[in-house]
């Protein structure tokens, strides 16, 4: 006969302000096996827990079940409660009679009922449950960051400043993300590159990081300490350790107008190239695509000038295996493509650009050398609109979300073109100005008051040409939806920051879930905001949601943290909720019949075989069993058992079938 | 005929195989599985056309297993189980030997999986007209009367597991419907346990099941299982192009995952 313990906790009012907890524990404590019950205002608090122990140890209980809140909340407090006491800690059950109870519940007698269904439906569990002893695993000190903008490379500097190595995956020809491609940063317009550059080329020379630029991640095994990642480097066409970056081959190519990605399509480069001039490396890559030689097959221009015999032609991918114990994931966003806005005239209209092309033009590296020039025809435009929220916070398009940088990158647009253009006259078109953040409302003020940005409050219907002009139609909502018409000389669009492209399939490589929109999910809104569900992965800056720099930056030093701690250990603990395939006295082994549809299921590849051999040395049965460092105790190769041979610690079918048995049996 | 004689006799006298399973003749006109083990029996074998079963059933059964090395004679139906068979590693390349019998009563031998799979994309994998116009049937009720349908078979079990025995992909050592602890299934033939094995054994065989209607075959109730198996075929081919029994390396379709898969079955 089991000797369990039940213990009601009020959660101060939390549930006793619907549930009788006194009944509860008093009809608990009447249940077969069932030897203390006890309520308490708050079983987690000291005195709760003293009590709980007590209890054990008095009463020389086996199994205990607390009432109490959601078991991702405290299961591990009173599990480490009955530890001290002396109780296997995996005897410990949580009933969540908050959550799945009181919270969603009126107070009635039928919500005290429920309690105690839960509660009995818990003590059936314990009563199969068994003593378990955690898994301890070997830590891999090596982190993988996956994406070289600024959060990636914040993340790895602090990681790698703690002593840890890291590798770097940056799919682009140079590490630097978005943020090199801004031309001044809000709210102090300090010089987005200066800032930026000296970290790019610190990861370039830190001994600790290994950095691999036009390269992807191919595939992700393992689990969290011990990660097997494949690396795709994409072949440079070039013998890196030759090349100086003396930029010889660049200027000779005769491929010279290919639409230069990093200048966003202002301005043009060659097909030998590096992407700007401080990019890190500063060593080219040739784009096979529109490089002449792949396409007509003779050429070789650059090979011929190459002072150091650099270019390799029949260079091809090369696979790096990287052992890791962490992964962050640091693949920023992407702006929403132009095809969007029809009725914005975005692409058909050469004058109509979007934020990041405006950063370009503002940007002393960039196309115009920071003049504010529009694209169509090189003249300083003297009326300028910017158009906030171009496809944020337009269900009816599919973004609900509020991409947030937008007001304040749009403010400090604004005032940057009123900085070069001192005659001109800036529009802002806003639906709401969201300026949280230190310094940020100050900044926008500034903008507003010092610069003399003409803030309308109401949306574009649509833009036209007219005579040369751009007319922008809109309506001022603070003037009483009186309609507004504007004949600019250039449009501004501060387009929706969406996920990156690729992300889902990335997400689906390292196994991390992600919203509806395609960011990566973290595993808690507030409380695990930089850790995923996957153990071991984490993520910084705007691959979980639109973020600014600060917040980027702020996310991938947490991650770092958490990388930080992970390697502070030697080993590993790990709960020790795992399948199990069962083994039995010979000749029958297991009931496993070694189909091994379990292995084809795995997404942990967690399941081996085990040959069964005779004296002899003869396999007489292959048996699956499983990995227990590679488990993750998912459950399912559980349900596609069809001989039910496996089974999971904590979780068994024994114990989950008692569960259903004690709620139909009532 | 005379073919097959010769053959299977060659085979047991230079012990390639110690038993051949084929055909025989049973009590009255009735065509029974033979287990041919010396040449002395050989001349036992029938081929009619009434030697339909699909006898790969038999290869994982321990008492036949025992006897040694085997030779089969080998329908469409259990050139597809084998194969089927082997992408579950339950048989391997070169380990049975087999020989094809074909419907215009030719045989030919199969030297390893990969003749095997060359000869099945050959093959009609559809079902008989028959066959279709039972499941047109079937399809054209309503839920609530498939619902009648099959609760008024399932009345008719009497938990005997025929189906089970006769079926060459039930090989499980330990059925779900013998687990006890918990027991998943009930063990009485009362309405409810029939239902709930049925359905289990159909779940079970769902993306694995051959069409070849030995259950059916062997169901002394006259159930029609094997349209409930097929209720299964169809939709794992349209959704996952999977078709069972086509390949010895195939991986399972329900257990694998690409990202092209459809998601339209997900409300």
């Amino acid at each position: 006969m089991s000797r369990i313990g039940v213990f009601v906790c009020h959660c101060g009012e939390n549930i006793s302000a619907t549930v009788d907890c006194e009944k509860v524990a008093r009809i608990s404590g009447e249940l077969k096996g069932v030897e203390f019950s006890a309520d308490y205002k708050y079983m987690c608090s000291d005195p709760g827990q003293t009590m709980l122990k007590d209890a054990i140890r008095e009463h020389k209980l086996d199994g205990v079940v607390v009432a109490a809140c959601s078991p991702r909340m405290h299961e591990p407090t009173f599990r480490n409660a009955c530890a001290e006491a002396g109780l296997n800690p995996y005897l410990c059950e949580m009933s969540n009679i908050r959550e799945h109870c009181s919270w969603v519940h009126p107070k009635s007698d039928l919500t005290t009922d429920k309690a105690e269904s839960l509660v009995r439906v818990m003590v059936e569990k314990v009563k199969k449950n068994k003593a378990l002893n955690s898994i301890k695993v070997p830590v891999t000190r090596t982190a993988l960051v996956i994406g070289g903008g600024v959060a990636g490379i914040q993340a790895a500097l602090d990681i790698a400043n703690c002593g840890h190595k890291v590798v770097m995956v940056e799919k682009l020809p140079s590490i630097g993300g978005h943020m090199s491609q801004l031309s001044e940063t809000f709210p102090t317009l300090d010089c987005s590159q200066c800032i930026l550059t000296p970290r790019m080329v610190e990861v370039a020379q830190h001994p600790n990081i290994t950095l691999y630029t036009y390269a992807e991640v191919e595939s992700v095994d393992g689990f969290i300490g011990n990660f097997k990642v494949k690396v795709r480097k994409k072949s440079k066409s070039l013998d890196e350790h030759l090349c100086t970056g003396c930029g010889l081959c660049t200027t000779k190519c005769p491929q010279k107008k290919i639409p230069n990605e990093f200048e966003r399509g202002l301005g043009f480069r060659p097909a030998i190239y590096v992407p700007f001039p401080q990019a890190v490396p500063n060593k080219p890559v040739i784009d096979r695509e529109n490089c002449t030689y792949y396409i007509k097959g003779k050429c070789k221009v650059c090979e011929i000038v190459c002072p150091t015999k650099a270019i390799r032609f029949d260079q091809e991918d090369e696979i790096v295996e990287v052992d890791c114990g962490a992964i962050v994931l640091a693949t920023g966003f992407d702006v929403l493509k132009p095809d969007f806005f029809p009725e914005y005239g975005y692409g058909k209209y050469k004058d109509v650009i979007d934020g990041l092309q405006f950063e370009r033009l503002a940007s002393a590296s960039g196309p115009t050398q920071g003049m504010i020039r529009r694209p169509s025809d090189g003249e300083i435009p003297k009326k300028i609109v910017f158009v906030a929220c171009a496809g944020s916070r337009d269900p009816a398009k599919g973004i609900e979300y509020c991409s947030k940088i937008c007001c304040m990158y749009t403010a400090k647009h604004a005032m940057l073109y009123k900085h070069k253009v001192h005659d001109g006259t800036p529009y802002v078109f806003y639906m709401d100005i969201r300026a949280g953040g230190k310094n940020y409302e100050e900044f926008v003020r500034r903008a507003i008051v010092e610069d003399e940005t003409h803030y309308v409050r109401g949306r574009v219907s649509t833009i036209y040409e007219k005579n040369g002009k751009l007319i922008v139609k809109g309506v001022d909502t603070l003037m009483g939806a009186q309609p507004v018409e504007i004949e600019a000389d250039m449009v501004v669009l501060a387009t929706a920051g969406v996920a990156n492209k690729g992300s889902e399939e990335l997400a689906q490589t390292v196994h991390v879930s992600y919203d509806a929109h395609k960011f990566f999910a973290e595993a808690h809104p507030k409380l695990k905001p930089v850790e995923t569900n996957t153990a071991g992965i984490f993520l910084a800056g705007a691959c979980q949601a639109p973020k600014d720099i600060p917040e980027s930056v702020a996310a991938a030093s947490g991650a770092a943290v958490k990388v930080a701690a992970l390697f502070s250990n030697d080993l590993l603990t790990r709960e020790p909720l795992i399948a199990v395939v069962n083994r039995q006295a010979p000749p029958v082994y297991s009931s496993c019949v070694g189909c091994f549809l379990c292995q084809s299921v795995c997404p942990y590849q967690a399941i081996e075989r085990e040959e069964i051999k005779n004296r002899n040395g003869e396999v007489i049965r292959t048996l699956a069993k499983v990995n227990e460092g590679l488990c993750q105790g998912c459950g399912t190769c559980v349900a596609l058992c069809r001989t039910k041979a496996i089974d999971i610690y904590g979780y068994s079918n024994q114990q989950v079938y008692s569960e259903i048995m004690a709620l139909l049996n009532d | 005929m005379n073919d097959l004689i010769k053959k299977v006799t060659q085979l047991l006298d230079d012990k390639t195989i110690n038993v051949f399973i084929g055909y025989g003749q049973g009590t009255a006109s009735r065509i029974r599985t033979i287990f041919v083990k010396n040449s002395s029996q050989v001349e036992n074998l029938v081929y009619t056309s009434d030697c339909t079963a699909n006898l790969a059933g038999y290869l994982l059964k321990h008492e036949v297993k025992k006897i040694g090395k085997l030779g089969i004679l080998a329908n469409d139906s259990a050139l597809r189980s084998m194969m089927q068979l082997a992408s579950e590693f339950q048989i391997k390349d070169g380990e049975v030997y087999v020989l094809h019998a074909a419907k215009d009563g030719s045989f030919t031998e199969f030297a390893d999986f990969q003749s095997i799979e060359a000869y099945l994309v050959t093959i009609d994998t559809g079902i008989t007209s028959d066959e279709q116009e039972r499941i047109a049937k079937l399809e054209a009720m309503t839920v609530k009367e498939r619902w009648i349908f099959w609760n008024k078979e399932f009345e008719k079990c009497i938990k005997c597991y025929a189906c089970r025995a006769a079926c060459p992909m039930c090989y499980c050592h330990r059925c779900t419907t013998d687990v006890n602890q918990p027991q998943w299934i009930p063990v009485a033939s009362h309405e409810q346990g029939n239902l709930d094995y049925h359905l289990m054994r159909a779940m079970h065989l769902a993306g694995r099941c051959v069409n070849c209607g030995e259950c059916a075959n062997a169901c002394p109730m006259d159930i029609p299982l094997n349209l409930l198996t097929y209720q299964l075929i169809a939709p794992i081919r349209t959704t996952f192009d999977a078709t069972a029994g086509m390949k010895a390396d195939a991986v399972y379709a329900l257990s694998t995952f690409k990202p092209d898969d459809k998601e339209n079955f997900i409300i």
